[in-house]
């Protein structure tokens, strides 16, 4: 009792701790909040009312940011099919799928506005480095859930057809892909609707879609124009946020 | 002309890691055309023969062939020998999602050309051998159900009718009845039984029911710890010797014995 007592006094300990260095190291000038109430006024003041004249960047933006999430599912679903099945414990052995997920597993590590840094110096500016970026990103989550698909289905149809006969990619194709395929297209929207989500923000890096309207706004004091953006965006992800809970429901 | 279907001498197998044999020394020849019972307690090893002679296992002792293919015991039996045998699942092993009709097609996945089979481009006598084996089994309306939609009892004649469908010389079936309620376990035995016979197809199935055993095999093997505890035609099995391998405290049936020492 006493030494658990003890334990929790060093936890507890350790964390104010951690606390107080980052608050000590970080410069922290709490002043500098008293004024902060006036100049958030200010600027949400000069947000409104929102520019309603931007309508078609807006368009412009939301079409591309759509293009970049649909093309980089695309691309993230093609590559995701043969790592997701090189990945998987039912049809490679351990020697194959352990190297693999660790790279996945890396490749999930790296955040996607890092990936879309690299993909713009690597093949300049515009929506293709998103759409690689995105790809690439999305295949790390994407590859896992398509192997935990594989391995979630039920072995006994999978002997039954290598009973008759069917070789590894028949067994994929007529024992394993008809139970996995709700779980695929599920995962699938589930990662279209984080690709979208994600490439929002790339315009930033200059990697395309409509972040780059927003950015180019906030950076020349446009604060009216970036509310119509910022409305927009909001509208966007709700929307496709509705159209995802509903096509999941199908596939319950 | 009556050859042998299964031809085993002293075949062990361990499963890996297990201490004791699943199959231990098991000598054993079936002609061509009987219907024999694997009768015995859970464990005894009649799921591990079975698979076994389906060609599905490796790493064993001794020899084995069936249908005239012998057996390496390092490696699995090549897929393009597996067609001719059939294997019926205690558990069905069906795919769920998908329709009666896809199902059975599966048996005939073996005997297709290779893109035949990967595409689903299914030609029009094997839609015709699928369609007579469903309406052997008594569910030719049901080919487009979809399987989760159906009984215990439907299943396992869908689970039938694709075994049928791989037009199997030797079919084997792996406690077949054992999910089913009594008067169900009958029906499927005898349409089993009896549809095997039409086909001239040898049978083995496993039980641990003796009066199923008694009532649809002409000779039964009684398996107990691995090992084959009597082997008899059926109008010769006593009810001593059925009792005596279920018997948990008789010291002569092995169990024992083998503890001990």
């Amino acid at each position: 009792m006493r030494s658990r007592n003890l334990g929790g006094f060093w936890a507890g300990m350790l964390v104010a701790g951690v606390v107080l260095w980052s608050l000590i190291t970080t410069d922290v000038e709490l002043s500098r909040l008293l004024s902060a109430g006036p100049r958030i006024a200010d600027f949400l003041g000069r947000m409104f009312p929102p520019d309603p004249t931007v309508m078609d960047e807006i368009w412009k933006g939301s079409a591309e940011t759509l293009r970049i999430a649909i093309l980089g599912t695309v691309g993230a679903v093609i590559l995701s099919v043969p790592l997701g099945i090189l990945a998987s414990e039912t049809m490679v052995s351990a020697t194959v799928h352990r190297p693999i997920r660790t790279v996945l597993a890396f490749i999930r590590a790296i955040p996607l506005i890092l990936v879309a840094m690299l993909m713009v110096g690597a093949v300049g500016l515009g929506p293709l480095p998103g759409i690689i970026a995105v790809a690439l990103h999305a295949t790390g989550m994407l590859a896992k859930f398509y192997a935990e698909a594989i391995d979630g289905v039920s072995r006994a149809p999978i002997s039954a057809l290598e009973s008759a006969g069917a070789g590894p990619l028949l067994r994929l194709r007529h024992a394993i892909w008809p139970q996995m395929a709700p779980v695929v297209a599920r995962d699938t929207i589930f990662r279209f609707e984080l690709n979208l989500r994600e490439s929002l923000i790339l315009g930033i890096v200059g990697a395309g879609g409509i972040g780059f309207y927003i950015q180019t706004y906030v950076r020349s004091f446009q604060y009216d124009k970036a509310a119509s953006v910022t409305i927009a965006v909001v509208i966007m992800v709700i929307a496709i946020e509705g159209i995802n809970v509903a096509l999941r429901r199908r596939f319950a | 002309m009556m050859q042998n279907a299964i031809h085993i001498d002293d075949l062990s197998f361990g499963h890996h890691g297990a201490e004791q044999r699943a199959i231990d020394q098991v000598s054993l020849h079936i002609a061509a055309g009987e219907c024999v019972a694997l009768l015995g307690p859970s464990g005894a090893g009649k799921t591990t023969l079975l698979t076994l002679l389906d060609g599905r296992l490796r790493d064993w002792q001794g020899r084995v062939s069936v249908l005239g293919v012998p057996f390496e015991p390092n490696r699995a039996l090549p897929l393009e020998k597996r067609a001719e045998t059939g294997f019926i699942f205690q558990e069905f092993a069906l795919v769920e999602r998908s329709t009666v009709m896809r199902n059975v097609l599966n048996g005939r996945l073996g005997r297709m050309p290779g893109w035949r089979a990967l595409l689903g481009n299914v030609s029009k006598s094997d839609m015709d051998i699928a369609r007579s084996a469903l309406s052997d089994c008594g569910i030719a309306d049901l080919a487009d159900r979809r399987v989760d939609s159906l009984s215990g009892g439907q299943r396992q004649r869908v689970a039938i009718a694709r075994c049928l469908a791989q037009e199997p010389k030797l079919i084997f079936a792996d406690e077949p009845v054992s999910n089913l309620d009594p008067s169900r376990a009958a029906d499927i035995l005898t349409l089993l039984t009896s549809a095997a016979q039409a086909r001239g197809a040898t049978t083995v199935f496993s039980s641990h029911q003796p009066e199923l055993a008694r009532r649809f095999a002409d000779r039964i093997i009684g398996m107990r710890n691995g090992r084959i505890v009597f082997d008899v035609a059926t109008h010769d099995l006593t009810d001593d010797a059925t009792a005596a391998l279920y018997d948990d405290t008789d010291p002569a049936s092995g169990a024992r014995l083998k503890v001990v020492s």
